[in-house]
């Protein structure tokens, strides 16, 4: 079936059958500086470094030459109004090795793009509009509070 | 003459036999290519972030999940290729998110995430029935993991999930001694928890129905003349005469006699 817990031994080859993974995967932007051909990742908890290469070789079609892996610790902080004590999740994060002709540079995804005044800008005319009709509405009854209505 | 009729004739046929394959072919091409739709694949890993025009936008918006009805219509390995679809569209989705969350930003249309996950719970509700079913027919059993009803360290009953063990039962030492020889359920600590344990879900039961027969008591004090047949049906394990008969379901009036 599928990776709900980690697949059973069975005998012979291949081990690990799965037929349809849960596992997840994200590419992130690196945290500290690295090689053209290193690609970091954020994955499943427990994925081995072996189901992170074949995940990407076989569903992404991506050539891996290593993969390391470590766990980062959650950390731990008090919650700000009650003062209990939580603990973010570990993350299982995956530096990914490609070939050493092939290059990756994580894109700018929000760079040369339009700014979000524009949105502003939308916004307040269709509060502007919404005001307009309220007055609209009720202009033959000022005396009458809002919430007086069908 | 005759052998240009012949020639005639026979070009026409071939030209004609041309003509019959090529509509054999386009319409086998069509028939065959009513597969399920699949964008074409990038085999890059810009597969994992959006389309280049959604960078940056702050209204993205989407079909609705697939639902278990069309699901079922599919064949399996339909679905097995819709999966690794939605796969590749959440792990999108989760970078996509990552970075708006790195960066700031709001990221769009959040339930995109969850109309991804319930399409893949749906395949795999699919996909279970169909397991069971096949093992059903097969074997007689549903083949999904077996559970088992046995006593917990505490002595309570409890569904055991079973799972996979490094070491057969009889090997496991460490488990039968305490748990078979001995025995956990026997032992006076158990059986003490479990004392206490029953004495503190009966006390619960017995507050319950107290504070029921209070409450009725008091309804009664106030509503005198309210339907008894509502007050038995709302509260079925308050004995409703004894509450009348109580000193606390009488009002401050004077009795009519």
């Amino acid at each position: 079936m599928s990776t709900r817990w980690y697949p059973i031994y069975q005998r012979g080859n291949p081990q690990l059958r799965v037929f349809l993974p849960n596992f997840w995967m994200k590419l992130v932007r690196p945290e500290s500086k690295q090689l053209p051909n290193i690609v970091q990742f954020h994955c499943s908890m427990e994925m081995t470094k072996f189901d992170i290469k074949n995940y990407l070789e076989k569903i992404y079609n991506i050539p891996v030459v290593d993969v390391r892996t470590k766990i980062a610790l959650g950390k731990f902080r008090r919650d700000v109004g009650k003062g209990y004590v939580i603990k973010d999740d570990d993350i299982k994060s995956a530096y990914v090795v490609l070939p050493k002709d092939m290059k990756f540079e994580y894109p700018d995804i929000f760079g040369s793009k339009k700014d979000d005044g524009e949105d502003e800008q939308k916004a307040l005319s269709e509060a502007k509009k919404n005001f307009k009709n309220y007055i609209d509405r009720n202009k033959h009854r000022t005396d009458v509070p809002s919430w007086f209505t069908i | 003459m005759n052998t240009a009729m012949i020639s005639t004739l026979l070009r026409s046929t071939i030209t004609r036999c041309l003509r019959v394959q090529n509509v054999a072919k386009i319409i086998g091409s069509a028939t065959t290519r009513r597969d399920i739709h699949t964008t074409t694949p990038a085999n890059d890993l810009m597969e994992f972030f959006d389309k280049k025009k959604n960078w940056g936008e702050t209204n993205i918006r989407v079909g609705r999940p697939w639902k278990l009805d069309e699901l079922r219509l599919k064949s399996n390995t339909d679905l097995h290729k819709l999966w690794y679809v939605l796969l590749k569209e959440r792990n999108m989705l989760y970078t996509m998110e990552h970075e708006c969350n790195d960066k700031m930003r709001l990221f769009p249309n959040p339930e995109r995430i969850d109309k991804v996950q319930e399409s893949m719970n749906n395949i795999e509700t699919v996909i279970r029935e169909r397991n069971v079913a096949y093992y059903q027919l097969e074997t007689g059993e549903t083949g999904e993991r077996p559970v088992e009803d046995v006593v917990n360290l505490f002595g309570l009953r409890e569904k055991y999930e079973k799972k996979e063990y490094y070491i057969p039962r009889f090997m496991n030492t460490r488990w039968v001694r305490p748990y078979l020889e001995n025995g956990f359920i026997t032992s006076a600590a158990v059986k003490k928890f479990y004392r206490l344990y029953k004495e503190k879900e009966y006390n619960v039961e017995r507050k319950a129905k107290n504070k029921d027969f209070r409450h009725v008591q008091h309804l009664l004090k106030r509503f005198p003349d309210m339907s008894m047949e509502t007050l038995k049906a709302e509260y079925p394990n308050v004995d409703i005469e004894k509450a009348k008969r109580s000193r606390k379901a009488r009002g401050h009036f004077m009795p009519k006699y």
